[in-house]
């Protein structure tokens, strides 16, 4: 099956049952995108799917076929950061990065959704991404400093 | 002669060690608080964080070796018996499996005192077999044809089980520890109480706590030559070699461990775990680099977990708030083994008194073995500790923090001498003026369904790190400079702040400075990074080696601009001289030096004599706690701290508000829970083991009193990981007893902890 990510296409052949966070990261090699529970319970896997946020270990890859996908290896724009990293980077919203790259993502599916959030909605659209290091003050604080880039920038 | 080596003293993670250690080639003046400095106290952003926000950091679960194979462990489903049967054949028989190992094929080695996949099962989720196979989901099905049969035997799964006559025997020799009971006495207790106006007794429980570091354990292991290199999630390159080393009998010269990024520890993750040998031993089976990584079940269940106490409790005191005697004995199942974090010293440190007495009860049981976790010992001990100080203070109606002030410990008394310097008097002001403690504290009781309170909490813990840490400083033909040294960044901002040590050092320009950590070929020794001693252990380790490299760039310089050496300096990568505008670029000077290179080494010396080295803090807590539904809302956090000198604010910041939000994980929602009748772990995941998320995260005033530790080492900085968990936990708590006019005997405070405290109803049953 043809598989469209990060804007490339890419033939795979996976089992029925294998999920898109296995094929990305053991067939196509894109590491970034986490492992930790598997089970849909922390975010650190998360995807766009056609631009909406998605858990990669509980979506089938055989579901993906007409999709668009990206991960966080995608969504550099130029080789310059998406606003998004620029924010995490700038405001230290992360510690040992491991859910950095799912908790990207899922600010972005945010934004995209809520392109002027409130404080809270930035606290229950990012709830489903656990942060064990404890990050969360820094990553309230990229999430709604990149909205106010986006909206500044236009 | 002067003597080259020295004998001293560290404290790592509560426990004092000597060390016979090397003088270092010179020793710096300190860094005052008077010191110019440039880049040392910036708030540089973190050097890792690019990598980070790319996805390309590259963790041991992202390394891919070509023909690497997939690892998957058999646990125990039961707590305690012993296999019968167990026949791996079936499943080597599947197309694509590998390999296989079970009890006896990795002879001699021992995790927490259990033989590798023993044949004996000591705890639920205790490895017995493993396989290899071509890839993880078929590694996964083939374990389920692995034919095993065990012939169950009755579990003991708590202290109280434990300690009863007749009990089952965890281990032949007992389910006590051999160093149980074990008691430290300073003074007279019985003494102190017959002195006391007011006596409390209170007990309290701690739970077990988990982890959860979003990294598992794991690692890539790869034969070739007879030398083995492995990838680890670890905090301690060197620890996993030697035991790696030792238990393939190899020499250490024939072990390579590689740890570029990890993805958290907090204090699990400091020696070869089971899956380590499993991953090397499946890896000389098929003659392939084998990966294996924990799912997060075996990471809920078996990697660790902070133990829990019970504590029994007794302070006294005079009517003016003087201690008179404080008294605790705790009891703390280890689980099946583990080693013997202390609840009780922090009840030695924290506040003057004469007479002071712990006892220590470790036990064994059929759970998984223990490990460090942030602060262990102290955190349990301080919730102890600290709630039955906020007893006393409204037993002889004094304000708490009032109470804490009239004991101010101004020495460390059990081992009688002087703190190397202390501030905690600072914390408690700034802290209780950025909180409003005073006003906070005195607002008059609210009788709605909602109630609102204010509690606060101190802390302490030895972060004065020491010997031995080696860094050797590079500076390159085009004048950007290595720093490079084998300690760890958890995520800590090691790599960071060790750049900035080196960059004031040399006068380079930040950007120019990388340190290179993670590698036991190529790096000199650092200690694992455990027990906050990172940056003041390896910090002055690389001042040294900069300053032997700075001195000879400027030498170099000198030689080419035909000036004395003394008359020049380095500044933003440049060579200036002191009273001309001659300058030359670092790299000007090492392009012209060729290949030849500029190298400076330095170490970490001896800590100074006689001397106590801590860091301290204090935590103001605001919360909110419904009557109804026993809800808990935590509003506000203040974390006042002192750690000497902060190389990096933002970074140094970022920890202690992580250590918060941990620290409030433990007070509202964090127990592992066993079946009572089986031991097995009912909530070994994410979902159930609840850990704080960004709802639950309050506002964090996160704060250090300025002043450079100047005795402790020569950057003047101490440890700052682990303080914010201690005092969170007991501040939340005193704030909930303060909302309800309750105490608070036990944690995590769940709504029907909190609803059977409010009410005094038992039938709110755990």
């Amino acid at each position: 099956m043809r598989l469209i990510v990060n804007g490339r296409p890419h033939d795979v052949v996976a089992p029925d049952h294998e999920t898109l966070l296995l094929t990305l990261r053991e067939r196509l090699g894109l590491t970034g995108t986490k492992l930790v529970c598997g089970r849909g319970e922390c975010g650190a896997c998360t995807v766009l799917l056609d631009g909406d946020s998605a858990y990669a270990c509980l979506t089938l890859t055989a579901a993906c076929a007409e999709q668009k996908i990206t991960t966080i290896e995608g969504i550099s724009i130029e080789g310059k950061l998406h606003p998004m990293q620029a924010a995490f980077f700038e405001h230290d919203a992360l510690q040992c990065g491991f859910c950095t790259p799912g908790q990207i993502l899922a600010a972005i599916a945010l934004l995209s959704q809520s392109p002027n959030p409130t404080e809270d909605d930035v606290l229950y659209g990012m709830s489903g991404n656990i942060c064990r290091c404890g990050a969360y003050p820094k990553i309230l604080r990229a999430v709604l400093a990149a909205a106010e880039g986006v909206r500044d920038n236009g | 002669m002067a003597r080259r080596f020295v004998t001293t003293k560290v404290e790592i993670e509560g426990r004092e060690e000597t060390k016979i250690v090397e003088l270092p080639s010179r020793n710096p003046e300190p860094w005052g608080d008077d010191a110019v400095l440039h880049v040392v106290g910036q708030r540089t952003l973190r050097a890792d964080a690019l990598e980070k926000v790319t996805g390309t950091a590259r963790y041991t679960a992202d390394v891919q070796r070509p023909g690497m194979l997939h690892a998957a462990i058999l646990r125990a489903p039961v707590a305690s018996g012993r296999v019968t049967k167990l026949d791996l054949a079936p499943a080597l028989a599947i197309d694509g499996v590998r390999g296989a190992v079970t009890f006896g094929d990795v002879p001699g080695v021992k995790i927490d005192g259990v033989p590798l996949m023993d044949r004996t099962i000591h705890y639920a989720g205790q490895p017995v077999a493993a396989l290899c196979a071509d890839s993880i989901d078929l590694a996964y099905r083939a374990l389920q044809s692995i034919v095993i049969e065990i012939d169950e035997t009755t579990p003991v799964l708590t202290a109280d089980a434990a300690l009863e006559e007749g009990s089952p025997l965890v281990w032949p020799h007992g389910n006590k520890h051999r160093a149980s009971p074990r008691v430290s006495v300073r003074g007279d207790v019985d003494a102190g109480l017959r002195d006391a106006d007011v006596v409390v007794t209170r007990e309290y429980r701690t739970p077990v706590a988990l982890h959860s570091a979003l990294e598992p354990h794991g690692a890539v292991a790869d034969w070739s030559g007879g030398r083995l290199t492995v990838y680890e999630s670890t905090q301690g390159i060197f620890m996993t070699r030697r035991e790696v080393a030792k238990a393939f009998n190899v020499p250490h010269s024939s072990v390579v461990v590689i740890c570029q990024y990890m993805g958290g520890g907090f204090g699990a993750k400091n020696g070869a775990p089971a899956s380590t040998y499993i991953a090397a031993s499946l890896a000389k089976q098929s003659g392939r680099p084998v990966r294996c990584i924990l799912d997060r079940e075996g990471e809920q269940t078996d990697a660790g977990n902070r133990t829990s106490t019970f504590q029994r409790v007794t302070i006294g005191a005079k009517n003016d708030g003087t201690l008179t005697a404080i008294s605790v004995d705790a009891t703390i199942p280890l689980g099946v083994g583990g080693w013997l974090a202390s609840p009780g010293k922090i009840y030695h440190e924290l506040y003057q008194c004469a007479n002071v007495r712990s006892s220590e009860m470790f036990v064994f049981t059929n759970t998984a073995p223990m490990a460090s976790f942030r602060a262990p010992g102290h955190v349990e001990g301080a919730f102890g500790l600290e709630r039955t100080m906020d007893v006393v203070a409204r037993e002889i109606g004094l304000d708490p923090l009032e109470l804490r002030r009239r004991n101010y410990a101004t020495r460390d008394q059990d081992k009688d001498r002087e703190y190397s310097h202390k501030m905690l008097e600072a914390c408690y002001d700034q802290g209780a003026e950025r909180f409003g403690w005073n006003a906070a504290r005195g607002a008059p009781a609210a009788d709605g369904r909602v109630r609102r309170g204010v509690g606060m909490a101190s802390l302490v813990w030895g972060a004065g790190g020491g010997p031995p840490a080696y860094a050797t400083v590079r500076v390159n033909r085009d004048g950007t400079v290595d720093v490079l040294t084998g300690a760890q960044d958890l995520g800590t901002g090691a790599r960071t702040v060790l750049a900035q040590i080196a960059a004031e050092t040399l006068g380079a320009n930040p950007a120019d400075v990388r340190t290179i950590l993670g590698d036991t070929e190529r790096l000199p020794f650092a200690s694992n990074s455990w027990g906050s001693i990172t940056t003041a252990s390896v910090g002055p380790a690389v001042r040294v080696a900069a300053e032997e490299a700075r001195d000879s760039l400027i030498e170099a310089a000198a030689e080419m601009m035909n000036v004395d050496a003394s008359d020049l300096e380095s500044k933003n990568s440049k060579i200036h001289a002191r009273t001309t505008d001659k300058c030359m670029l670092f790299k000007d000077v090492c392009e012209k030096l060729g290949d030849v290179m500029i190298i400076g080494q330095g170490s970490r010396g001896p800590n100074p004599e006689n001397t106590a080295l801590a860091a301290f803090g204090a935590q103001f807590a605001e919360v909110e706690v419904d009557t109804e539904t026993g809800r808990v809302r935590v509003l506000r956090i203040v974390s006042a701290h002192d750690s000497g000198r902060i190389i990096n604010p933002t970074l140094a910041e970022s920890q202690l508000e992580g250590g918060v939000i941990q620290g409030l994980g433990y007070a509202l929602f964090e127990e592992r829970v066993i079946d009572p009748r089986s031991g097995v772990t009912l909530n070994a995941s994410l979902h159930d083991y609840k850990v704080p998320l960004l709802p639950d995260v309050p506002e964090i005033d996160a704060f250090f009193v300025n002043g450079a530790d100047t005795v402790a080492n020569h950057t003047g900085a101490k440890g700052l990981a682990e303080p914010p968990i201690i005092g969170t936990a007991p501040a939340i708590a005193n704030a909930v007893a303060h909302a309800l006019g309750i105490d608070v005997d036990e944690i995590p405070l769940t709504p029907w902890r909190v609803l059977r405290q409010a009410r005094g109803d038992e039938s709110y049953a755990r």
